[in-house]
């Protein structure tokens, strides 16, 4: 079985970060691989990405398009190997030359791709997106914002089903999707969409009825029974996370 | 409580008013059932007590609605949600959230009610539906049954003086239509409610003894204290019917097991279906029937065992060759209307299939004049009624004559009237040696119908038998609400708590 991308529950370190403090450290560790240019600090750096997918316990070789990352990682990485013809030549075969620089310039582009794919699945194998929309939500957003990102998670699923149904009652009516013809694709695609579209308004309007009888936008704040707890290790987390956003800065780019 | 005076209202685009000069008091504890055919304007003047009507869509409006002596044209939604109480037909539909406590407290927290409040408040209104042990759920996990449960409690939740009920249990089986009622009865002899319930299913009503009033094309044609048929007027099941075992079966399934992710829904089914049969198809919601139906024409592939339909095994057949024997209806009208016309829709699968004829032609014409849909032919399918859907999706199938009609719930929502109607085409394909299976939530109607019930619990086939026999096999195993008669013999002791 492959590892769908979406949340895993789990109970490590990661998973009980609370999601707003884990959103501040995947903004910070993405800011960090890109103004990183040694490639040793980057390799080391990718290996610490591991560590934190083997620390949640997350399943790295079977995530769901992890060999499409992996590969385009990899061919990103030639690419700046082929071109780069400056700087002082490691290896010549030929018209191809392997330069220090192209070399160096591999390694950053790869690893930035691959670390930063890496650790936006990580936020999102270990973050319920629920947690997050509330925990932002009583973190200071205002709250209709929330709740479209809420709304939004409800839907997309509902969707999914009424398109398959679509689907299937377009082949139960003869719809021949096996012989594709071009000069048909705007008539399929128009009785495919329409159906989707007035059943997806049904259900918006209801949704519209429920929020308004149950006065959603009565006051420009709420209070909310869910309360995404805030741990002493969260505190630590964002301290963490705030002296090391300051020392990014100081630290001098060559040191880098 | 509730006093409408003279009101009439007009969507905007809709050249008829939808309500008409109604007229009407509510006292405070009244228990109000209204009913009328679909389309009559029944959801529009619930909305139109709820105050939601004028805040949502564009339209033309006289006269005026009081709740608790306060205007509701002239005063916001939120003043007016205070005292009245909305629960619509999808439970699915209406859930503003992802989990059972948070949809709860949904309501509370947007009146800023402090939090060590809240809870206590989410507690007591689980607990009056029954629906305490869900707390801690996803909505998306619950059942029909249960999702409704919890979307009465996230509305009682607030304490609303007055609570209507649009259709509550249209997608329900019988069992939990029953327990939803229930609830409501409960919910009303505790808090002294005012109740009003918009229902075409009224015998499920009797036990309350509601004040009935019969909308009529956005008038209010009957005001009445409730007459219902009495039980014995109740059409009785259809008799057993000899089926020559020589022709081969239509549809012959063998062993058949299918997973939907890990969720096994079917497990090893045996049956056959015969030439010329009806048969109908009931269980409680997620107990099989759909797949069953749907693993018939190919939709869903078996895991194990097989389907023959007409002697062809299927599994390696294009559903849309095969569809042109096996003839399938969903649920939702709306999922399955293709064309920009009447007459396309209707013709749409022949010329699909490439057997348009002057023959097929003639029929679709024929069908239409009997669905009295004739002069609609150039109207866009979306502008027709929601009765009026359900029967073009019907000559839509019957037009090209499938030896196989499979139908998944044609019944939801529909007046008796029009329900009768559709039930009675079905019949008329089976007796000219078709054959039917139809899923339905409704053995009040359907059974003067049906030749043959299939029950399905659990994933398993527990009930293969004739019309009578069956009915007796459900009444044995405490399964009432499934069988024709089975709302009275379970509403022997109306107004009596349990």
């Amino acid at each position: 079985m492959k590892a769908r991308l979406q949340y895993r529950p789990g109970n490590t370190y990661l998973h009980r970060l609370h999601p707003v403090v884990k959103l501040g450290w995947l903004v910070f560790a993405s800011l960090y691989v890109f103004l990183m240019r040694s490639p040793i600090l980057l390799l080391i750096s990718l290996l610490g990405v591991l560590l934190v997918y083997a620390s949640a316990r997350l399943p790295v070789r079977r995530l769901h398009g992890i060999r499409l990352a992996l590969t385009t990682s990899i061919l990103l990485a030639i690419m700046q190997m082929v071109f780069i013809r400056e700087g002082p030549i490691l290896l010549s075969m030929g018209k191809w030359v392997l330069t220090e620089n192209g070399l160096s310039a591999a390694v950053r582009v790869g690893v930035r791709f691959l670390a930063i794919i890496l650790l936006s699945y990580a936020f999102v194998l270990t973050t319920a997106a629920n947690d997050l929309s509330y925990a932002l939500m009583q973190a200071g957003l205002p709250y209709r914002y929330g709740f479209s990102l809420v709304s939004a998670l409800r839907l997309v699923p509902v969707f999914q089903q009424e398109a398959d149904i679509v689907y299937k009652a377009q082949l139960a009516r003869g719809f021949r999707y096996d012989q594709f013809r071009i000069s048909r694709l705007f008539n399929m695609m128009r009785s495919f969409l329409l159906p989707l579209l007035v059943s997806s308004l049904s259900k918006v309007d209801a949704l519209a009825v429920s929020m308004e009888s149950r006065c959603f936008g009565m006051y420009p704040t709420r209070t909310y029974l869910r309360a995404v707890p805030f741990r002493r290790s969260d505190f630590l987390a964002s301290a963490l996370l705030i002296i090391s956003t300051i020392l990014i800065f100081i630290i001098p780019a060559p040191a880098r | 409580m509730i006093s409408i005076r003279n009101l009439t209202f007009r969507y905007a685009g809709s050249p008829e008013p939808a309500l008409r000069d109604i007229t009407l008091d509510i006292e405070a504890g009244e228990f109000v059932v209204i009913t009328g055919k679909s389309g009559c304007g029944k959801s529009t003047l619930a909305l139109a007590i709820a105050g939601v009507l004028f805040e949502q869509h564009k339209g033309e409006n006289r006269g005026e609605i009081l709740v608790d002596d306060s205007s509701v044209l002239h005063t916001p939604v939120f003043q007016t949600a205070h005292i009245v109480g909305l629960v619509q037909q999808n439970p699915e539909a209406q859930f503003c959230t992802l989990t059972v406590q948070d949809e709860v407290a949904f309501g509370l927290e947007n009146r800023c009610v402090a939090r060590e409040k809240i809870l206590p408040r989410v507690h007591a209104a689980l607990e009056a539906t029954g629906a305490s042990h869900l707390i801690q759920r996803n909505l998306a996990s619950l059942s029909g049954g249960e999702q409704q449960r919890v979307a009465i409690a996230s509305v009682i939740a607030t304490d609303p003086a007055i609570l209507i009920f649009d259709e509550p249990t249209s997608n329900l089986d019988p069992q939990a239509t029953t327990e939803i009622f229930n609830v409501i009865r409960e919910l009303r002899s505790r808090n002294k409610l005012t109740v009003l319930v918009i229902e075409h299913k009224l015998q499920f009503l009797l036990p309350f003894h509601p004040r009935t009033i019969t909308l009529a094309n956005g008038r209010i044609e009957k005001d009445i204290s409730v007459t219902y048929p009495a039980p014995g007027e109740l059409a009785a099941p259809r008799p057993a019917k000899k089926v020559s075992a020589a022709s081969s079966p239509a549809v012959c399934v063998r062993n058949l097991s299918i997973q939907l992710g890990e969720h096994p829904a079917l497990k090893n089914i045996n049956a056959e279906v015969q030439r010329g049969e009806f048969i109908s198809i009931m269980g409680e919601n997620g107990s099989g029937k759909t797949t069953f139906l749907q693993s018939l024409l190919g939709l869903i592939p078996a895991n194990n065992g097989s389907v023959s339909v007409f002697g062809e095994k299927l599994g390696r057949a294009p559903v849309s060759r095969l569809a042109r024997r096996i003839g399938f209806i969903f649920q939702n009208p709306d999922h399955q209307l293709f064309a920009s016309s009447v007459w396309e829709e209707a013709t749409l699968a022949p010329i699909n299939f490439g057997i348009l004829s002057e023959d097929l032609r003639k029929r679709a014409r024929e069908l239409l004049t009997d669905c009295d849909l004739l002069g609609r032919e150039a109207d866009h399918p979306y502008r027709l009624s929601y009765g009026q859907k359900r029967r073009l999706n019907l000559i839509s199938i019957l037009t090209y004559k499938p030896d196989l009609l499979l139908v998944d719930e044609i019944l939801i929502g529909q007046d008796h009237e029009n329900a009768h109607f559709l039930l009675g085409l079905l019949r008329r394909c089976a007796d000219d040696g078709g054959s039917v299976l139809l899923v339905n939530h409704h053995p009040g109607l359907s059974a003067p119908y049906a030749d043959r019930v299939l029950f399905f619990h659990a994933g398993e086939l527990v009930i293969d038998a004739d019309a009578p026999r069956a009915y007796q096999q459900l009444r044995q195993q405490g399964r009432d609400a499934f069988t024709p008669d089975g709302l009275f013999s379970s509403a022997k002791t109306p107004g009596e708590p349990e």
